[in-house]
């Protein structure tokens, strides 16, 4: 009984009609399919965290050890981003003033104003624990202090931050600059603040590329590295007005 | 035509003519023979939402990760309170379908196994969905799994404790019915598909006719379950979507709400009466008699469960006819009023202690009026019996005209086109129950003009 008295032209325009509603609905509802995006975490902004050490009192900027046989580490701005607390020396284990300098990025030219080391010797700096070729981190990424050297695509060198997986060297004594490939990005640097009045620590932002693995690292422009806000996301903070700095012996000493 | 070689063209490459699928004659496309499909379309929309659900819950974090779901994921009120409702529908198709299979009395014709089955797969549904209720980490959840414990303690199966809910931490406990909840699911999706199979071949209707209204499977029977299954989905997305509006929310009753209660730590906790998920008042009703909890707990579950699993095997042959078994017939309603008696009470007195002559007035008048009812109607039946045609037409005389349902099937479209382009003005996050009523619109309405059509052009 198809039809039923129905003329074929007006079922032909309700099977089309359906079809085209059925489609409107699966199109529509495929929009759902954005419940898979995870919502964004992470800061809006660089937080001005003080460095503590694990008993929750301030680290004095004069009492970390200059050269020092343990790597100290703290994570800023997110807690999946750690970074390298370095009290930079010579070879006699004098502090050494690290001046501002301006870090070239060797990927596409691009660079940025490193404003130097603080504290008393303005010998302290920091850096990211990730390495910016593939990912690596402290240990495979670790501070090389005057005296201990390694094969590097440059010959036997101290004075360095360099990664075991790969060979990436950094200059931590001017920036955290490239020195040798493979990587084509410096290492990100943490920018602090000391006290005079209180020897305390403070890192207060980020300047260079994006952190290794964050949104928009791979791509160093003029901006972003001035304000990488890449950073600030994919992770949960570090602290809200704290940051735990933590030891670690040096696996290459 | 180059429509119909279209359509043939896919019937054909799809051998959609070959499928292993019974049709069914034309007085079966009613909603009454088709509870089944409509809990097992809930089933299909709970593992569909459960598993995006399992990408953001974390059992560390209960109730935080449950609310952020509501509040911070695109969807995310709509997925979790579809999967809520996903369930409460799942539970009343399968009460609708176990009484509708029984006032059928299929059961004999299967030789029970089917309804064995299907009484496995109701205890399973409502297991699965408390064990889910719970996982919420809400003030109700903590005491239904308080509950549950004191149950299991009660029957003697305390050992089973660690086994269900940890170790005690909470990190087990939720590790745990996370577990349990998708091991439980997966054992109903097995059962499922034993239940399944045959139905199709038992459908009386089928067995008893060699009506030429039976027409092949595709494709009328897909047409119409198609529809059923997105009016279900309608359903399950619309009705909690209505409840969750904002200026609706803070009117409905704390058993029917959309979302979590407040957590176990807040200061509302205090005014919110220790219930368990609606689906559980009657047994939760049972637990405040005044006999101890083990006896309690036997008359409300052990011995319910008992008797529907061995109903087959008591009422074996003979018609099927309701007053042709009275006693089974008077039985099954006594338990139904029990159920509903029972449900209410616990909704409005949760946890007050029953004292004996209030269990005396509310047990016994459904046991009396059911078994003299159905006695007193035997007597006359049996006089009238044989003069009763054993089947009169069914269903009522009234027909929609076919221009009707043309116009009708043009308007569901144009509704359900109208209400999905709607959705895409509103924000999946800040606006999602609005989003799930026009989701729910447009599957009903799509559901709506798949029937006419079918109506049309098959019926």
């Amino acid at each position: 009984m198809a039809g039923g008295g129905v003329d074929e032209g007006r079922r032909n325009f309700l099977k089309a009609m359906i079809i085209v509603a059925g489609l409107s609905v699966f199109v529509g509802m495929l929009r759902g399919l954005e419940v898979l995006v995870p919502p964004k975490v992470g800061l809006e902004e660089f937080p001005r965290l003080l460095l503590v050490d694990e008993r929750g009192n301030p680290i004095k900027a004069s009492s970390i050890p200059v050269n020092g046989r343990q790597i100290a580490l703290f994570p800023y701005p997110l807690n999946n981003e750690p970074n390298m607390l370095l009290n930079l020396g010579d070879e006699n284990g004098k502090p050494v003033e690290v001046p501002p300098i301006t870090v070239v990025i060797p990927q596409n030219g691009v660079s940025y104003e490193f404003p130097g080391g603080v504290g008393p010797s303005r010998s302290i700096v920091a850096y990211s624990a990730i390495c910016q070729h593939l990912g690596c981190t402290f240990p495979e990424l670790t501070f090389y202090p005057p005296g201990v050297k390694v094969m590097t695509a440059n010959g036997p060198m101290d004075k360095i931050i360099y990664c075991r997986c790969h060979g990436s060297t950094f200059d931590p004594y001017r920036g955290g600059a490239v020195v040798t490939g493979p990587t084509v990005r410096p290492l990100p640097a943490v920018v602090l603040e000391w006290d005079p009045s209180t020897d305390e620590l403070y890192a207060v932002k980020m300047i260079g590329p994006v952190i290794y693995g964050h949104p928009g690292f791979s791509n160093p422009t003029l901006d972003t590295v001035k304000n990488p806000t890449g950073d600030l996301q994919g992770g949960s903070p570090a602290g809200v007005a704290t940051t735990v700095v933590k030891y670690y012996s040096n696996p290459i000493l | 035509m180059g429509e119909c070689s279209f359509w043939d063209w896919i019937t054909d490459t799809l051998h959609l003519r070959d499928l292993p699928f019974m049709g069914a004659p034309s007085l079966m496309f009613n909603v009454r023979y088709w509870f089944g499909t409509i809990a097992v379309a809930a089933l299909a929309w709970q593992v569909l939402t459960g598993l995006i659900l399992l990408l953001y819950y974390q059992p560390s974090n209960a109730y935080d990760s449950t609310m952020a779901i509501i509040h911070n994921v695109p969807f995310g009120s709509i997925l979790l309170s579809s999967h809520l409702y996903g369930a409460y529908v799942m539970i009343l198709a399968a009460y609708v379908h176990g009484i509708d299979v029984f006032l059928r009395g299929t059961y004999k014709k299967s030789g029970g196994a089917q309804w064995v089955l299907g009484v496995l797969l109701f205890v399973l549904t409502l297991g699965v969905s408390f064990i889910g209720y719970s996982l919420t980490g809400d003030v109700l959840a903590t005491d239904a799994v308080d509950v549950g414990k004191g149950v299991l303690t009660a029957l003697g199966l305390q050992s089973l404790i660690p086994v269900f809910f940890g170790n005690g931490t909470q990190l087990d406990l939720f590790t745990r019915l996370l577990g349990w909840h998708i091991i439980v699911a997966a054992v109903i999706i097995l059962l499922f598909m034993l239940h399944y199979p045959r139905v199709g071949y038992r459908v009386p209707a089928i067995s008893r006719n060699n009506d030429l209204t039976i027409k092949p499977w595709w494709p009328r029977n897909l047409i119409f379950t198609l529809a059923v299954t997105l009016l279900t989905w309608g359903v399950i997305l619309l009705v909690p979507s209505i409840l969750a509006v904002p200026q609706v929310l803070g009117k409905v009753p704390i058993l029917f709400s959309p979302y979590p209660g407040p957590s176990l730590t807040s200061p509302q906790a205090s005014s919110i009466p220790a219930y368990p998920p609606w689906f559980f008042l009657f047994l939760y009703k049972m637990v405040d008699m005044p006999f101890g909890l083990t006896v309690n707990a036997v008359m409300g579950i052990v011995i319910p469960l008992v008797v529907l699993l061995i109903i087959p095997a008591l009422d074996r042959g003979g018609s099927p006819h309701l007053l042709d078994r009275p006693w089974v017939t008077a039985l099954f309603i006594t338990g139904l009023i029990w159920v509903i008696e029972l449900s209410v009470w616990g909704a409005v007195q949760p946890g007050i202690p029953v004292k004996p002559t209030w269990f005396a007035v509310v047990i016994i008048p459904p046991v009396l009026v059911s078994f003299g009812g159905v006695y007193a109607a035997r007597r006359r039946w049996i006089k009238v019996k044989g003069r009763i045609a054993r089947f009169t037409t069914r269903g009522v005389k009234f027909s929609l005209s076919k221009n009707t349902a043309v116009a009708l099937g043009y308007s569901t479209s144009m509704i359900a086109i109208v209400a999905i382009t709607t959705s895409f003005a509103l924000n999946p996050i800040s606006d999602g129950p609005y989003v799930g009523v026009m989701w729910g619109i447009a599957l009903i309405s799509l559901a709506a003009s798949l029937m006419a059509y079918l109506y049309v052009e098959y019926l």
